[in-house]
């Protein structure tokens, strides 16, 4: 089922409060989107940036101030949540505390006046897709499930009715690293089994890239960005899109741009071609990832000079990582390994560098993706 | 109660004397508690000369069931009828009518009233009704006496007599509620108190859970009935109890709204015995005339025995429901099921 979200606003009032307050930024603010019949989108973004009111938007759980959701060519402004056949999966499971887990996935067959039959052969069914031991749990109280048990149940809940669109909220953040790595697995090859059309929320960027054919990056209500990983790490439209992703920062330099070179600190570089010809003089503030450092001898002049701070391995990635400044930014590069000593000589690769506007944060020249293959 | 006598450190022989301490000052607390009970049940059994004697033995002379004989033949007995007219089961069978009427009406209402307000209302709205029902709390009781007399007499005017249609000579039709069961029902039916304690309740339930349910197909009323209520159930079980308790224990309202004699209620008509009892046994000029009433009394059988029966009757549905609701209430509001 196709998804498209058009101009969709969303504004709450203040917990307790009687008035509305108009000074409150809204929860939604103008959101568009597009999702294709089969895809996974993730939506990601730091808390509070209103990634889960726009599920409950779709789900219907809240209404839009205006804007309109249209599943395929309906608009569900008036579809009730219950009639819509979409299968959520809450932040905090939400399992019927009452019920044993069966009970939990058998609710949906009972207010659809199903029967008792093909609930229980919806759930067999079920139980052997989410694995071994799922039946046990089944027979049990939810509240005496584990984190990870209960998120099975959650799960299985979600799919024994066959939905049109998941919905999925933070489902595995609760989870211990490991389990969480195992289920993930676990979740995408159910949703490439079903191919059914999902919105997979999560702050973790990791859990995000990993579930979705695109990332929609919000902040403070708004769609930032949306796009494959590539597109989002390697041409990035601003600044807090390109520090949002990596899991190392992203280090920011002010320069200035000018004859065709760029001078940042002491150090100056003259620009590649195709940038000098479409960067305009004036400042400017480069973005280099860690890795896409260079490093000039550890003596020479070459490059700007970096004062290390620390260095540190991290031996599960067969990495060194050195922390320092240059001119007063902070920077943290990839560095060979057995780097020692206080002071790197550095040049970006320029090649991967990002340019962005210094009293903006639009992006002026993004690198776009190497082709590695 | 392994929590309220904690094992740790009781070797200790301090700690072992405070225990002691302890247990004694609410042993005589129990006791104090149980003595009038006591009274009450050794009262109803002593012989109608032997209860009115001063001072007051503290162990029947002699266990008679005298008493309960003549409550219970009530209102077969010649003698008593100027007392009382109707037989004693009336009462208790119109209280019992207006107690589990008020409560099986009530607490659906006020449960789904405040269900509505902690889940399906947000905003200004939630808070404004919130606000209309906690203010009824705000009005004390003997302040609305007279107005809601009125309005029982004739429903939604608060007049003594319905006012003319302008231009007719007919009446409006009004709901005439004074002297039915009604009157007492209908007032007890929301309560403001019973709705704050489910609101408290609802309000610790997720609303992710109430979504998991919306988006699985339940609708509203069936949402509340398969899973909310089975979380509530002790919550109504205290709802339940504390109601029934105050119904079936009112007595001001219940007389000054039932006058007929064969609507009365137990707490009423009890009130009703004592009063004449008094009256006959103290009133009624002169010393001679009361020494005639109370032998005349005495003879009939029925003093405060007789009283002291009929309070042990009435107090049995109030110890019935407590011991039905006794595992809820003793656990408290502690909520199965929620973190």
């Amino acid at each position: 089922m196709r998804i498209r979200l058009a101009d969709v606003t969303k504004r709450y009032l203040r917990e307790g409060s009687l008035r509305v307050a108009s000074d409150e930024p809204p929860a939604l603010d103008h959101i568009s989107l597009d999702i294709a019949d089969g895809e996974t989108v993730s939506v990601v973004g730091p808390s509070g940036c209103g990634k889960s009111t726009l599920l409950r938007l779709v789900a219907g759980l809240e209404t839009a101030d205006c804007g309109t959701v249209h599943y395929d060519e309906h608009d569900v402004a008036d579809v009730a949540p219950q009639d819509r056949g979409i299968g959520m999966v809450f932040q905090d499971y939400a399992l019927y505390p009452t019920m044993k887990g069966a009970g939990n996935l058998k609710y949906y067959f009972d207010v659809h006046r199903r029967t008792e039959d093909e609930a229980r052969a919806r759930a067999k069914e079920i139980a052997d897709i989410m694995g071994v031991g799922f039946e046990l749990l089944l027979g049990q109280q939810t509240t005496t499930l584990s984190g990870g048990e209960q998120q099975r149940v959650a799960i299985a809940r979600c799919i024994v009715r066959d939905p049109t669109l998941f919905l999925m909220d933070e489902p595995i953040v609760n989870l211990d690293a490991k389990l969480r790595e195992s289920t993930r697995m676990e979740m995408a090859k159910l949703l490439k089994r079903y191919g059914i059309t999902t919105m997979f929320v999560t702050h973790d960027q990791q859990e995000a890239v990993f579930m979705g054919d695109r990332i929609a990056l919000m902040r403070a209500g708004r769609v930032v960005q949306i796009g494959t990983f590539d597109e989002l790490y390697y041409s990035p439209v601003n600044l807090f899109v390109a520090t949002f992703f990596g899991s190392r920062p992203l280090a920011v330099l002010p320069a200035t741009v000018a004859d065709r070179t760029v001078r940042f600190g002491e150090a100056a570089w003259p620009l590649p071609a195709v940038l000098a010809d479409r960067l305009e003089p004036g400042p400017v503030r480069i973005g280099v990832r860690p890795e896409a450092w260079r490093f000039a001898g550890a003596e020479s002049g070459g490059g700007a000079r970096m004062a290390v701070d620390r260095i540190e391995s991290v031996p599960a990635e067969r990495l060194t990582l050195a922390h320092g400044t240059v001119s007063g930014a902070r920077v943290t590069v990839v560095a060979p390994a057995g780097t020692a000593g206080d002071v790197l000589w550095l040049t970006p690769d320029w090649e991967a560098a990002t340019f962005f506007a210094a009293d903006g944060e639009h992006a002026l020249h993004t690198p776009g993706a190497p082709e590695f293959f | 109660m392994a929590a309220l006598l904690p094992k740790v450190g009781m070797r200790q022989p301090k700690l072992r004397l405070s225990r002691a301490a302890i247990a004694a000052f609410l042993g005589l607390g129990v006791l104090l508690h149980l003595l009038p009970f006591y009274y009450i049940v050794s009262t109803s059994l002593k012989p109608g000369a032997e209860v009115v004697s001063t001072p007051p033995t503290f162990i029947p002379s002699a266990i008679t069931l005298d008493a309960w004989k003549l409550v219970l033949q009530i209102g077969d007995n010649a003698e008593i009828v100027q007392l009382v007219q109707e037989p004693f089961w009336v009462y208790f069978v119109n209280s019992a009518f207006i107690t589990l009427l008020a409560v099986g009406l009530g607490l659906p209402v006020t449960a789904l009233a405040a269900y509505a307000n902690s889940k399906l209302q947000s905003g200004r709205s939630a808070r404004l009704s919130f606000l209309f029902f906690i203010g009824t709390m705000m009005v004390p009781f003997v302040v609305t006496l007279v107005p809601m007399y009125l309005l029982t007499l004739n429903f939604p005017f608060t007049l003594p007599d319905a006012p003319t249609i302008p231009g007719t000579d007919s009446e409006f039709p009004t709901l005439r509620l004074w002297d039915t069961p009604w009157a007492v029902i209908l007032p007890a039916i929301f309560v403001p108190f019973n709705f704050l304690l489910f609101k408290g309740f609802f309000d610790t339930i997720p609303d992710s859970v109430i979504n998991a349910a919306r988006v699985d197909g339940g609708s509203e009323l069936n949402i509340f009935r398969r899973i909310v209520m089975p979380m509530a159930v002790p919550v109504f079980a205290v709802t339940a109890y504390m109601s029934f308790g105050s119904v079936w224990d009112n007595f001001l309202w219940q007389l000054v709204t039932l006058q007929s004699p064969d609507k009365v209620t137990m707490s009423v008509a009890t009130y009703q015995l004592i009063d004449r009892l008094s009256t006959k046994g103290t009133t009624g000029g002169g010393a001679a005339a009361q020494a005639e009433g109370m032998s005349d009394l005495l003879n009939s059988g029925l003093t405060w025995n007789g009283m002291m029966v009929l309070a042990i009757l009435q107090s049995i549905p109030i110890f019935i429901a407590f011991l039905v609701c006794r595992e809820y209430l003793l656990r408290g509001i502690k909520i199965r099921g929620l973190k």
